[in-house]
């Protein structure tokens, strides 16, 4: 008798103590994250080619034939000031009407998407903290200078040297 | 003051001021180290390969195409009676036309003139760099800066010049030229580069369609807000100094180049460009260079023609194109004198080419039945070079063919003496070697 109250016991033990079969988890739930990156790892600059297909692809919404970004090329080339004759060429597009370019209301109105927006735009990339606060401060300050317009901010983010890399 | 504060006070100042260098208001770490000969220099790089024989030597046809003709083709530089037959180095229907001079007193007159110099290498970009860096070094390759600091790096470096005060013009985007306005050497490099424009390009057809219609902007309602936030944003990402694309200039002086930019349109429209009398080839390269001088009375500005290069495959297009590169020497210098009151009198002008050319000729004939010449043997290494202005002794010959006297790269440290850095040149051990400033020459 003890005998079998043994093995009942250790049956018991035995059933409680059983592998289970694991509960398959059968759906994934996405967390949302950001793609965009920073700016830490663009260490390779395009050349002019790529800089100005990319560039009028992003002001007029199409891209340059390659006759244009050829020629523009060798004007790039023929400046020592690299920077400078981008921004020449930049001032260049902005005077043509095929240039697509958000409001000064909506600037002015919605200044913090306005940043945002123009940042992944040019950069790839959300602005830090800092960045934003700098840009919404500046832009707020300037809202008295009637020429002060979205064309002088994506000016500036197409001349600088972040948008030369890559 | 306790005597050991004191004592170690007054030790801690005498250590830091030997140790320290003072910055001048220029700029400069030092004071210069000789006084300025002038203050400006215009460095003509009279390139292409020039045959020692057709152009100083004056052998015209005889030592080239065995045609007993002999003179002059370069009358502003050069004192020589021109030939006297087989005209065909003028202008119009087989060059039959001589240009007419510009300068009333030869170039030789004026100034010192050295007829047997000896070149570094036979190759154009071997040549040119020797010519910027004064660097003895041959072996450079094509598509990388110069190894060695520039003549606008030291210009800019121990002369505590800004960028506008630098320029490089040159004739094409051939031939890396453009590469030439800076060397990649670690302690010097792009941050004292010259400003660079090869005219042809960036005011040609290209230049046109491209920049023509740029926008004006209000400097303080436009452009002061736009180069904040672009300096704002380039002081968020930090570029290595070997990353930097080209030279910088600051804002004031990117507003005055983007305003030269627009009025160069505006006056070659309106046909207001300083040109030679007689255009074509090195000429408008020339006339380019006359209106930066123009504007912006740079301390140094160097010029590149190559237009005699055709000489490979077209002996008669090479002798028209040297004496077009004499006229248009001639009319750049006279512009200099007569025009830029502000240069005037305080400028000296150097010129050399930056390799000969064979003595034997190759067998390509032109349609004068004329032999080409290319260049690389020892005989291209024989150039004559020149300097002329305040302090440049006048009517003076150094060296013959028997007694070769100077080195092309002697003309860097001859700008470093004239601006007033010679020794701070000397100093930096990257030039060649056996090079001197051509006073010591004289």
């Amino acid at each position: 008798m003890p005998i079998f109250k043994i093995a009942v016991f250790s049956l018991a033990i035995l059933f409680f103590a059983q592998c289970k079969k694991e509960n398959l988890i059968t759906n994934y739930e996405v967390v949302e994250t950001a793609t965009f990156g920073n700016n830490l790892n663009k260490d390779k600059d395009k050349t002019n080619i790529e800089f100005h297909s990319i560039l009028t692809t992003n002001l007029f919404q199409k891209p340059s034939s390659i006759n244009e970004l050829t020629r523009t090329d060798r004007v790039i080339q023929s400046c020592g000031d690299k920077t400078l004759i981008n921004e020449v060429i930049i001032s260049n597009y902005m005077n043509t009407s095929f240039v697509k370019l958000p409001t000064r209301k909506f600037m002015l109105d919605s200044t913090e998407k306005f940043v945002t927006d123009t940042y992944i735009r040019f950069f790839i990339r959300r602005p830090t903290e800092a960045e934003k606060t700098w840009f919404i401060n500046f832009i707020n300050s300037n809202k008295a200078n009637p020429n002060f317009r979205p064309e002088l901010v994506y000016s500036s983010f197409s001349a600088s040297d972040e948008y030369m890399f890559y | 003051m306790k005597r050991r504060e004191f004592v170690k006070k007054a030790a801690t100042l005498t250590a830091g001021s030997l140790v320290m260098p003072y910055l001048l208001p220029s700029g400069r770490l030092f004071a210069k180290t000789n006084a300025p000969l002038a203050e400006h220099v215009v460095y003509v790089i009279f390139g292409g390969g020039l045959r020692q024989q057709d152009s100083i030597l004056q052998r015209y046809l005889a030592d080239s195409q065995n045609f007993a003709a002999e003179g002059n083709l370069l009358h502003n530089m050069l004192e020589g009676l021109p030939p006297t037959s087989k005209i065909a180095y003028g202008t119009g229907e087989g060059g039959t036309t001589p240009i007419p001079k510009i300068l009333s007193k030869t170039i030789q007159k004026q100034g010192t003139i050295f007829s047997e110099m000896r070149a570094i290498s036979g190759g154009h970009y071997g040549g040119l760099n020797s010519l910027v860096t004064g660097s003895g070094v041959a072996g450079q390759g094509l598509k990388v800066r110069p190894i060695n600091p520039t003549v606008f790096e030291y210009a800019r470096r121990f002369g505590g010049f800004k960028a506008t005060d630098t320029w490089f013009i040159g004739n094409s985007i051939g031939n890396s030229l453009p590469l030439l306005n800076s060397s990649n050497h670690p302690d010097f490099g792009l941050p004292y580069g010259a400003n660079f424009f090869a005219p042809n390009i960036t005011f040609g057809s290209d230049g046109y369609a491209t920049l023509q219609n740029a926008k004006i902007y209000h400097p303080q309602e436009e452009l002061e807000p736009m180069y904040k936030m672009k300096n704002f944003l380039d002081n968020s990402f930090n570029i290595k100094k070997g990353d930097m694309p080209g030279i910088k200039n600051t804002d004031d002086e990117r507003t005055k180049i983007k305003e030269f930019i627009s009025n160069t349109f505006i006056r070659q429209a309106a046909g207001q460009l300083p040109m030679p009398p007689v255009g074509g080839g090195d000429g408008a390269t020339m006339g380019y260079a006359a209106e930066v001088l123009r504007v912006f009375k740079p301390k140094l500005l160097v010029v590149n023609m190559s237009g005699i290069d055709g000489c490979h495959s077209n002996f008669t297009g090479y002798i028209q194109a040297m004496h077009r590169a004499d006229h248009a020497l001639g009319f750049l210098w006279n512009y200099i004198e007569t025009q830029i009151p502000e240069m005037s009198g305080k400028t000296i002008m150097c010129f050399v080419p930056e390799c000969g050319r064979n003595k034997d000729h190759n067998p390509i004939m032109d349609a004068n039945d004329w032999y080409g010449y290319d260049h690389g043997d020892a005989n291209s290494l024989r150039v004559f070079g020149g300097m002329v202005g305040p302090n440049v002794p006048a009517n003076l010959m150094v060296g013959n063919e028997a007694n070769p006297v100077g080195k092309v790269t002697d003309f860097n440290l001859t700008i470093a003496e004239i601006l007033g850095y010679k020794n701070e040149v000397q100093g930096a051990g990257l030039i060649d070697s056996q090079a001197k400033s051509l006073f010591e020459r004289i």
